[in-house]
């Protein structure tokens, strides 16, 4: 392994708010280039995204402040953002969708958590656990509420089965939008489960269950979105299914330890998601640019004819997304994977596996069929808007401080 | 942000990076081998895509991707998980007897048990003979590929035979990966042994030298790997084995696609026909005579499954390097006898014995009877089984009616062995497809759907706690 320079320190300690800064400035390039000349009040527009974006790319940076009820509230918040246009019917309909799934979810859920409280007389999670492990409460009871609170956080996280709202969300709504609502989402999910598990090691039997039934959910949501990956029939999408299998891995890396922070040898959650939101932010610009039903012998599309490396940094985007070699995202599988056996999940690592090896076909061959085929045809005249180049390039520049980060430290 | 153009011609990008491919794999790491196949498929792909009929050539090389997947695989797990290279490391059951009788080892675990750093050391290993052999035409997804030109038209007939060496370089430098792990070795013989037979018999069943020539190629990797999988000679002894017999068919494939250069002349043709010949024998002998007599006994199953091979890709040698005609009127004297071609014959014709000389340094011991035994395919070769088979024309191609017999059954033989195996790869296809069917069709994208599986997943997770 090469070991690369040592990093000063307040470089890897501001790496954290590194990707949401990158992030917002990639999402302010894009609405940019995305403004369109008959908005009445585009002033009026942008302010509406900037002070949206802004809180979200804050939980991104410091995770620690999602509590359930404000997992809720960032939840909410991304709704708002994705219907605050009515004139944007796709991504309106994603906003829709999006809460009337997670209603039911967070209603399912906040029962649960009510018949936790009333069975252990605490509505804490840290004092329920010593107070079910008195076993004064039927199993059926406490197994039931303790199943029902952990759905919202599944849900969140789209892993597969519920993996239909980040392809929904990334085919539906705008490049500067998708990845912050499925980045926050995401976190919120992982924070949902997190705060429901804190403690849970005080009483052995629920932690046995809550083991169980995570394995069953990160190994359907690793082989269901492995299996789904290839079924995708346009970039977008598969975008989508990417960013479901980071919802996979993060229930694959709780599975194996419900009360430890995913990712922790990484800078834990915020780093991941803020990985997640600049590799998103890359590929789903890329995905726009791919046409749907192209073969592999057809001519590439405008940007990888017009403005090829800029091209091949969108590119690095989707490839970190499924965790390739020379990646960023490549450390947070490792890390997954270094887990499974680790805590005696053996059985999870092959799902990590399997789904690591479709994210990578798969990935590899989108970029292939975007550079397609060459047939002396000149290149278009008109060239793709500069900002949304510079978008591309600034995600995978700050990619590449990411890998630089992780790197340091791993060889430190 | 624009940069600046770079117009490299595809042939020449392809060719880098295939060159650079093939010089990563030299090198030991599982990492560098990976990124090796990696540009060796990208040359694939850059050639394939510049070609008019590229929708074909796209798909027919659209599977060289696989095998640097396999090894990522690996690399990946080793990775993840260092402790897995200490999983089949000899561990000494008691001290060592004096000063000169080493510790006795304990063998090394089968990867049936419980331990599941067992299964993914094995599990790695495999995913490494995997790449190897899929690169060998050694499994069934890729076997027929030196049947087809490959995608660069100059030299097109002559690339695909860079494909068994990448594979025998896999095999050779990553050797200590998957020959630690038991069964993977016998999986390897077996596999290696079987593309070794079909080899030969599509060589036989072919009529142009070109093809003929790149078949030998895959059966000469084949071999090689053979000697590494049974751990015959040292590794390095292997490779030089191999690199005299397989580098001598690859000169003489591509003197053949320049003005046949290597049968230029009834001199040049006989010395070409030798060397090749010993560089064979070379490579064949020592495996022949471990297959066969290891351990002090007869093995006749494993003799004659090789002896058959190599008599059969002996004789081919011999038999269809044939002087070509000489359609000029006043030949140039370099053509007559080119540099190149007799330095590329010298090199054949000494790096065969020059690595057994080697091996024999190093502590190879084959007993007289073994010894007479393995080279007898070699002999019966030149004579008389040579006279049996009918010669070329002058071009190099076997005529349409020679030995229609012998080449029919080889023909069908081989034709069979694939069908079925494309049957069989077909079936598990469409049976993983079967099952995946339902991931597809998992979500119809209306709302309402969305909200009733949810309440599903809510009424499993009631009833998954009870049923535990």
């Amino acid at each position: 392994m090469i070991t690369w320079l040592a990093l000063p320190a307040w470089v890897t300690g501001s790496a954290m708010f590194l990707a949401p800064l990158a992030a917002l400035g990639a999402a302010t390039l894009v609405r940019r280039a995305q403004a369109r000349s008959r908005d009445t009040q585009p002033w009026l527009e942008a302010a509406v995204a900037g002070l949206t974006l802004v809180p979200l790319a804050v939980v991104v940076a410091w995770p620690a402040v999602l509590l359930p009820a404000r997992a809720a509230l960032v939840a909410g918040l991304s709704v708002a953002l994705l219907a605050h246009d009515p004139r944007d019917l796709p991504q309106t309909e994603v906003a829709l969708k999006i809460m009337w799934v997670l209603t039911a979810a967070f209603a399912l859920s906040w029962a649960g958590d009510a018949l936790l409280a009333m069975a252990s007389g605490s509505a804490r999670a840290r004092e329920q656990w010593p107070a079910l492990a008195l076993a004064l409460d039927p199993y059926a009871l406490w197994s039931a509420a303790l199943s029902l609170s952990l759905i919202a956080g599944l849900v969140l996280l789209g892993g597969a089965p519920f993996h239909f709202w980040p392809g929904d969300l990334f085919h539906g709504a705008r490049a500067h939008v998708a990845p912050f609502v499925a980045a926050t989402l995401q976190l919120a999910g992982a924070a949902w489960l997190l705060r429901h598990l804190d403690g849970i090691a005080a009483f052995n039997d629920a932690a046995m269950l809550v083991r169980s039934l995570l394995t069953l959910a990160s190994a359907a949501a690793l082989a269901g979105g492995a299996a789904t990956l290839g079924y995708q029939t346009r970039p977008e999408r598969r975008v989508g299914a990417l960013v479901s299998l980071q919802g996979g891995l993060v229930l694959a890396s709780l599975a194996a330890a419900p009360q430890r922070e995913p990712f922790a040898d990484h800078g834990g959650l915020a780093l991941w998601a803020g990985h997640m939101l600049l590799a998103a932010t890359g590929a789903t610009l890329l995905s726009r640019f791919l046409p749907a039903t192209a073969g592999p012998d057809e001519r590439a599309s405008v940007l990888f004819r017009r403005h090829p490396w800029s091209g091949v940094a969108g590119g690095y985007g989707l490839l970190s997304l499924a965790g390739a070699p020379g990646t960023p995202g490549m450390y947070l599988w490792l890390d997954v994977a270094r887990e499974q056996p680790v805590h005696r999940r053996p059985g999870l690592l092959f799902g990590v596996m399997l789904a690591w090896l479709a994210a990578f076909a798969v990935a590899a061959l989108e970029i292939r069929r975007a550079f397609g085929a060459p047939d002396g045809s000149p290149p278009p005249g008109q060239a793709v808007p500069r900002s949304l180049r510079t978008a591309m390039w600034l995600s995978s520049g700050s990619l590449l401080v990411l890998l630089w980060v992780w790197q340091s430290h791993r060889g430190g | 942000m624009t940069l600046p153009r770079l117009r490299v011609p595809p042939n020449y990008a392809g060719a880098a990076c295939a060159t650079l491919g093939v010089l990563l794999l030299t090198l030991p790491g599982l990492v560098w081998a990976a990124i090796g196949l990696e540009l060796v498929a990208l040359a694939f792909w850059l050639w394939a895509r510049s070609l008019p009929d590229r929708g074909e050539q796209l798909a027919r090389w659209g599977w060289l991707r696989r095998p640097p997947m396999a090894l990522w695989l690996a690399a990946a797990l080793f990775l993840a998980l260092p402790e897995l290279k200490l999983v089949f490391a000899p561990v000494a059951s008691g001290p060592a007897g004096g000063p000169i009788t080493p510790p006795a080892f304990m063998p090394a675990p089968l990867p049936v048990t419980r331990d599941p750093m067992l299964l993914l050391r094995t599990l790695a290993s495999l995913a490494v003979l995997w790449a190897g052999l899929e690169l060998m035409a050694a499994l069934p997804l890729s076997r027929p590929f030196p049947d087809l030109s490959g995608p660069a038209r100059p030299v097109g007939p002559w690339l695909t035979a860079i494909l068994p060496v990448t594979g025998f370089l896999v095999l050779w430098r990553q050797a200590p990966v998957w020959t630690a792990a038991p069964l993977v070795k016998e999986i390897a013989t077996l596999a290696l042994m079987f593309a070794v037979v079909l080899a030969a018999l599509r060589a036989f069943s072919r009529r142009s030298l070109t093809a003929t020539l790149r078949w030998l190629v895959v059966y000469d990797s084949a071999m090689a790997s053979l000697l590494v999988a049974r751990d015959v000679v040292h590794g390095e002894v292997a490779a030089l084995l191999w690199l005299g017999a397989a580098g001598g068919r690859l000169i003489a494939l591509a003197a053949e696609l320049r003005g046949q250069a290597v049968r230029r002349g009834a001199r040049l043709t006989r010395f070409w026909r030798f060397a090749g010949w010993l560089a064979g024998a070379s490579l064949a002998w020592p495996l022949l005579a471990d297959a066969g007599f290891s351990g002090h006994q007869f093995h006749p199953v494993e003799y004659f499954v090789l002896a058959a091979p190599v008599l059969l890709a002996s004789t081919l040698w011999l038999n269809r390097v044939v002087e070509a005609p000489e359609r000029r009127a006043m030949a140039r004297r370099e053509d007559r006898a080119p540099r190149v071609s007799r330095l590329g014959g010298a090199a054949t014709l000494l790096a065969g014995p020059a690595a057994l000389v080697w091996a024999w340094r190093q502590g190879f011991h084959v007993s007289p009877v073994a010894g007479a035994a393995a080279l007898l395919p070699m002999l019966l070769a030149g004579w008389p089984l040579r006279r049996l088979i009918p010669e070329p024309d002058a071009s190099g191609v076997l005529r349409e009616s020679a030995a229609a017999g012998p080449r029919d059954f080889a023909l069908s033989t081989f034709r069979a062995v694939t069908v079925v195996e494309r049957q069989l790869a077909a079936a598990i296809a469409s049976v993983a497809r079967a099952l995946g069917a339902p991931a597809r069709d998992l979500h119809s994208g209306d709302a309402q759907e969305y909200l009733l599986f949810l309440v599903g997943v809510a009424v499993l997770a009631l009833l998954l706690p009870l049923l535990r």
